[in-house]
């Protein structure tokens, strides 16, 4: 059993300091046309060679682009899909940060894949793994307003069409770490049969890519046993929201090739220590079996402003490295 | 707490747009100018919106950077914090609690009453809500949510007293975070009452941007006379939730988009007000534009609002 630090997914696109302001000034002026698509694209590159460079010296093992790109995770898989359109601003789950919500009139068909080249950029500049982040099927549907007359499962099965083929695309380039985020099955226990459907449909396309669902803003105990069945590859639990998870997979076990271990809060500025972690991942590595743990904050970092999420990520990796002396 | 307002009281949420010369002035860090220009707009919005012919008039909160930041600045305990991005390209800065937090003196008074000092009609005091105050902020202090947030309700008790004391009669608590955890609306619920009870004011709750279906009906329980809730914004899905389970209290109902730069058109307004009054009593109804005006233009926000009172004012004639 190997542990592994690891970002969950997004990183802050600035910083406080005047010389981290980069993209915030290069997205006012590319919206106001005074930049092209091309230059803004060439300043978020590198804005994603700086957040790369950041996970890298805080010591990560395994790192994503940051989601720089991403205006938020629901309109940056749906902007661009035909037959959705975006509508006004939504609360993205409980926090403060907003996203545009897709509207839905028809089936959607995908133009062109997102991931791919914003995975080819970032692996190509990585000396580190890289985890490219999709957004889950059912999530997409969820969050989304269905103006398409037909029923949510069908919505659902719509979008695991979408996600698998990002998933085939990336996959077409050789053997690629793909999260699939769905927070929203959290808080919807009764959908768990289309879910299940979702991400069955989802793996059909992953080849030799190893596919990690990741879930969080909520407690994800009593979607245990449902998860070690799925055909993923490895599951990421929020811990700072399910309190009971850690006695469950004592008691039960939790049995996958990779386990995320989202002990890090994702959400707050304080900084955890090594001591109070320790009892938490005593009893979960007594519970699990896998190949990889990775600990990794609870969610994307960008609810935190940089230099606290940088903070953030090298306190995970004393924390890997405390926990391997004195558990492993 | 009974008021003396025509039917369909006409209102604006808080804010609106600061003037550029103030915005360079604070972005220059200029006091003495910085005041001045406040006072000169507050004086200016209260005018115009005597002349738009609004019922219930706001101060214009011209003096807020935003409504978290200020209060974290204005009460004990507080540090701030570094930028946090809440949408596209918009950053703001999110308070830390690093200590126990408490009042350390009237936070909005003072402006409540230089604007309450311009006209004859009400003026509504406002304040953040505990629990939003809580929710947008870092926790580094409270060992949990609950306990930070009925703190932040025991200070912002004392500047609801004074509001009340220096003689606002209409308060408005402003708590957009509150639909968002549904599970702890009892929470909220405890650290409302806090502030309100015994107090014979009207309150206002101001609730933006969330998920009501999953709060609803239940939030009828909380303290408050009235729900400022944002309807153009969210397509008036929640009329068809009062028509399922009725709606016991006031409302103040949004009718304008603040986030579009489109001027609504009188039909527009009127369409949606008359869909309101499909469920509910002429005598609930307040109207207002979803949220705070301050990310429009000045001359968006006044046809924003010449629409909504001339809109409002043509229903209230079939009405009386």
């Amino acid at each position: 059993m190997r542990l592994l630090a690891a970002n969950t997914g997004s990183y802050p696109k600035i910083g406080d300091s005047p010389e981290k302001q980069k993209h915030r000034e290069a997205y006012a002026r590319w919206e106001k046309g005074e930049l092209t698509d091309e230059e803004f694209e060439n300043i978020q590159r590198e804005v994603i060679k700086e957040v790369i460079e950041e996970q890298v010296k805080a010591g990560l093992d395994m790192v994503t682009d940051g989601q720089i790109r991403w205006i938020d995770p629901i309109s940056h898989f749906t902007k661009n899909l035909k037959n959705c359109e975006l509508d006004g601003l939504l609360r993205y789950f409980d926090t403060n940060f907003y996203f545009r919500q897709p509207v839905v009139r028809d089936k959607p068909v995908i133009i062109e894949p997102v991931a791919r080249a914003e995975y080819l950029f970032a692996k190509r500049i990585s000396p580190v793994t890289l985890k490219q982040v999709i957004t889950g099927p059912y999530t997409l549907a969820r969050l989304s307003i269905n103006k398409a007359g037909v029923d949510f499962h069908t919505m659902v099965r719509w979008f695991a069409e979408v996600v698998a083929q990002e998933v085939h695309a990336l996959s077409r380039l050789g053997r690629c770490f793909i999260q699939i985020d769905e927070p929203a099955i959290l808080k919807h226990p009764e959908d768990l049969s289309i879910f299940e459907e979702a991400i069955h449909e989802v793996c059909t396309e992953k080849r030799r890519s190893k596919i990690y669902l990741y879930t969080y803003f909520g407690d994800a105990s009593p979607f245990l046993e449902a998860f070690e069945k799925l055909p993923v590859n490895g599951v990421g639990f929020d811990f700072t929201y399910s309190p009971k998870l850690p006695d469950l997979i004592k008691k039960h076990g939790f049995e996958k090739e990779a386990i995320g271990l989202g002990m890090i809060d994702g959400r707050n500025t304080r900084l955890e220590n090594s001591r109070e972690l320790l009892p938490v991942l005593r009893k979960v590595l007594s519970g699990v079996e896998a190949d990889i743990l990775y600990l990794n904050p609870s969610c994307g970092l960008e609810f935190l402003p940089r230099e606290v999420a940088f903070q953030k990520l090298k306190r995970t990796v004393e924390i890997r490295d405390f926990i391997r002396k004195k558990l492993l | 707490m009974r008021l003396k307002l025509p039917l369909l009281p006409t209102t604006a949420v808080g804010s609106f747009p600061k003037p550029p010369a103030l915005i360079e002035a604070r972005r220059k860090g200029i006091k003495e100018k910085i005041k001045r220009l406040e006072r000169e707009a507050t004086e200016k919005w209260i005018r115009l919106q005597e002349r738009l012919g609004l019922d219930v008039l706001v101060d214009g909160e011209f003096y807020r950077g935003d409504m978290i930041a200020f209060f974290a600045e204005h009460l004990k305990g507080f540090k701030m914090g570094g930028l946090v991005r809440s949408y596209g390209n918009r950053y703001y800065r999110k308070p830390v609690i690093v200590g126990e937090v408490g009042y350390k003196g009237p936070i909005t008074v003072k402006w409540w009453k230089f604007a309450q000092s311009l006209t004859e009609k009400p003026v509504k005091g406002i304040i953040t809500g505990p629990y939003t105050l809580m929710d947008w902020s870092f926790n580094e202090y409270y060992p949990d949510r609950k306990q930070a947030c009925l703190s932040l309700a025991k200070a912002l008790r004392k500047e609801v007293e004074n509001l009340y004391r220096a003689g606002a009669r209409i308060i408005q608590i402003d708590e957009p975070a509150l639909s968002a955890r549904p599970e702890e609306l009892p929470l909220a619920n405890r650290a409302l009452k806090i502030i309100t009870q015994g107090i014979d004011a009207y309150f206002i709750v101001h609730i933006c941007y969330g998920a009501f279906e999953y709060i609803y009906p239940q939030m009828l329980q909380l303290p408050v006379h009235n729900f400022d809730l944002e309807m153009s914004n969210s397509d008036l899905d929640l009329v068809e939730l009062f028509r399922r389970h009725p709606f016991t209290k006031d409302l103040s109902f949004g009718v304008i988009d603040v986030h579009s730069h489109v001027i609504e058109t009188i039909e527009q307004v009127k369409e949606r007000i008359e869909k309101a009054l499909g469920v509910l009593n002429p005598k609930q109804l307040w109207i207002d534009p979803d949220c705070g005006l301050k990310t429009r233009t000045e001359e968006e926000a006044i046809a924003k609002l010449e629409v909504m009172v001339r809109a409002t004012k043509e229903i209230r004639e079939t009405l009386t």
